[in-house]
């Protein structure tokens, strides 16, 4: 259970106390964490659902608040404990009781417990600041949009590819996928680089090529996925003349040993490792789909700009 | 602040503060061979160098606030009582403790919201709950290329997503796999019929739209789940309508996953598992090949 469960006694949001309470009456029961804490007391099913009879689930507040604000919350260890470690030491200064660090009195023993809270305070703040994720500004593929799939294929594998394409570009921050299996390029979607500056026929994918480069053999030997994070940086861009010269990140996902599935997207560093994840398993299938239905005909485009 | 190093050695911390760098925005920057690798071109505050660890295998270090806030919040109360008559304290040491008390609960209820906060990473894996057995069972009369996709989409979720039992069900066949809690008296043959009174006993069937619990609370876990299950995250597949028709979108199945840590499932989770499901919407198009 969490623990957001088990807390029995509030959290003031000020802790800049300077109130002179007796111990006691500083606990009032705030009716907010027990309402959250209380088992979710959900609404029956509603006729919305149309025959779903089980529990609906409730409004996370808490977790939908901090998602919302998270500068707020991640500065918020910090000022709580530097305003503490200011307070103690105020405190002390108003009662005037000199600022000796001494074990003798419960008062400095107290201050002493009050201080490490504090600290604890601040080192965690500091290392929420520090996980802060970097943002990282899209860049829009500079090219234009093409839709090739090789005609000789079963619909089956077709709407295979289509699901693979949709789930890609929604989920993640692909840009254009190109799949080449067996000296074929089965399917070049999304932006794609055109011949002219201006809008011209999306480049063709040399699959014979891109197959002999040493990117593509370095991936498909090792067996393992590459992710090229900046593609900037990499000499090896010059092989993919087919994705657009912006392309920020591209990854590269092996088919079995006869195909490899080219990833371009626009962010650098854009595909998280459960992105790499996902896409290592999904290109498995793929391999296992393609090598069943992938025929020796030659390539008929189906355009579409 | 010689007051916070004095009573330190309580706890060893080992701060690794290697070179401290603020702000980033320097006009002679010194040549820190660590911070010039972790510089970015947007040259933001750069602060992981004051990452500080115990260095214990196995601690999970994002729960240290919590114990310290019990612990020193104790502490402050048993001093309040037993340190001195309660007679002579004196209204400084009343507002000391307050203020200790209060962070100490501000501490205990810390690792709860860093949970939420971008960038934070899971602490716990998911364990096994004990008890449970692990089945795979799968619909006898469906074809070669569906149950081989059933397999594959119930070893992905398995595999990359942190859920300990998943449960597919595609235009009424069903697929189970992972760790169940079967009742004794249900044998390997009725297993499938098991799963399906119980589907219909909820009426997942009819169910529209994505259900997510991230937190496991007594009504929620119906018998069918495995017992440690925390989380449960329940996905509706909808039959994708042909664009261009007037078409209600059909409700085909479901994809159940349950999972034996809270909040399993961040949002990248949630886009992957609806594209999954996705697939098994467009399946009735082209089907048996």
């Amino acid at each position: 259970m969490e623990a957001g469960s088990l807390l029995h006694s509030p959290i003031p949001w000020n802790p800049k106390l300077s109130l002179r309470r007796r111990i006691r009456s500083t606990f009032p029961r705030f009716f907010y964490f027990r309402a959250f804490s209380s088992s979710s007391s959900s609404s029956s099913s509603s006729d919305s659902q149309g025959g779903y009879r089980g529990p609906k689930p409730r409004r996370d507040w808490v977790a939908d608040w901090v998602s919302n604000n998270d500068d707020v919350v991640r500065s918020l260890p910090i000022c709580v404990g530097g305003a503490s470690l200011l307070a103690v030491l105020l405190n002390r200064t108003v009662s005037g009781i000199a600022p000796v660090a001494d074990a003798s009195s419960s008062q400095s023993r107290a201050d002493l417990l009050t201080l490490g809270l504090a600290v604890t305070n601040i080192l965690t703040g500091l290392v929420w600041l520090s996980i802060r994720p970097k943002s990282v500004s899209v860049v829009s593929p500079q090219g234009v949009e093409c839709r090739r799939i090789y005609s000789h294929l079963p619909d089956s594998v077709v709407s295979e590819l289509t699901w693979v394409w949709q789930s890609l570009s929604e989920v993640t921050c692909c840009r254009s996928l190109i799949v080449v299996y067996d000296s074929h390029c089965v399917l070049q979607i999304g932006f794609a680089a055109g011949y002219s500056i201006d809008d011209g026929e999306p480049v063709a994918v040399d699959a014979d090529k891109l197959m002999q480069g040493s990117l593509c053999q370095g991936v498909i030997k090792s067996g393992a996925q590459s992710y090229l994070a900046n593609l900037s940086l990499y000499p090896g861009k010059s092989e993919l003349p087919f994705l657009p010269s912006n392309t920020q990140a591209v990854l590269l996902q092996p088919l079995g040993e006869k195909g490899i599935a080219i990833i371009g997207g626009d962010t650098i560093r854009g595909f998280t490792t459960s992105d790499q994840a996902w896409i290592t398993l999904i290109g498995e299938k793929l391999d296992a789909t393609l090598a069943k239905n992938v025929r020796n005909t030659p390539l008929v485009v189906q355009d579409q700009l | 602040m010689s007051k916070a190093l004095s009573f330190n050695p309580l706890i060893p911390l080992k701060m690794h503060v290697i070179h401290p760098q603020f702000p980033a925005k320097k006009t002679t920057a010194k040549p820190f061979s660590i911070s010039a690798r972790l510089q970015n071109q947007q040259q933001q505050l750069n602060l992981s160098v004051l990452r500080f660890t115990l260095g214990i295998p196995g601690l999970d270090e994002s729960y240290l606030p919590r114990w310290i806030g019990y612990g020193f919040g104790s502490l402050l109360v048993l001093n309040h009582f037993v340190g001195s008559d309660s007679a002579t304290a004196t209204p400084a040491q009343l507002r000391t403790e307050v203020l200790g008390l209060s962070l100490a609960a501000f501490s205990i209820f810390i690792p709860y919201i860093g949970k939420f906060l971008k960038g934070a990473s899971p602490a716990d894996q998911a364990t096994i709950p004990e008890g449970t057995e692990q089945i795979f069972v799968m619909s006898q009369n469906i074809s070669d290329t569906q149950k081989e996709d059933l397999a594959w989409a119930t070893y992905i979720l398995l595999r990359n997503t942190n859920t300990i039992a998943t449960l597919i069900s595609v235009q009424g066949e069903l697929c189970a796999r992972g760790y169940w809690n079967i009742p004794e008296k249900v044998s390997k043959a009725n297993l499938l019929d098991w799963f399906e009174r119980q589907i219909e006993r909820i009426g997942l069937k009819d169910l529209k739209d994505t259900l997510y619990f991230p937190q496991s609370s007594d009504s929620v876990l119906w018998e069918m789940l495995p017992k440690g299950t925390r989380s449960l995250l329940v996905q509706p597949v909808l039959q994708v309508p042909k664009p261009g028709a007037n078409q209600v979108e059909k409700i085909e199945g479901f994809v159940l996953l349950a999972s034996s840590m809270s909040y399993a499932y961040g949002d990248k989770d949630k886009a992957w598992i609806g594209a999954l499901a996705n697939k098994f919407g467009g399946k009735s198009l082209c089907m048996d090949l």
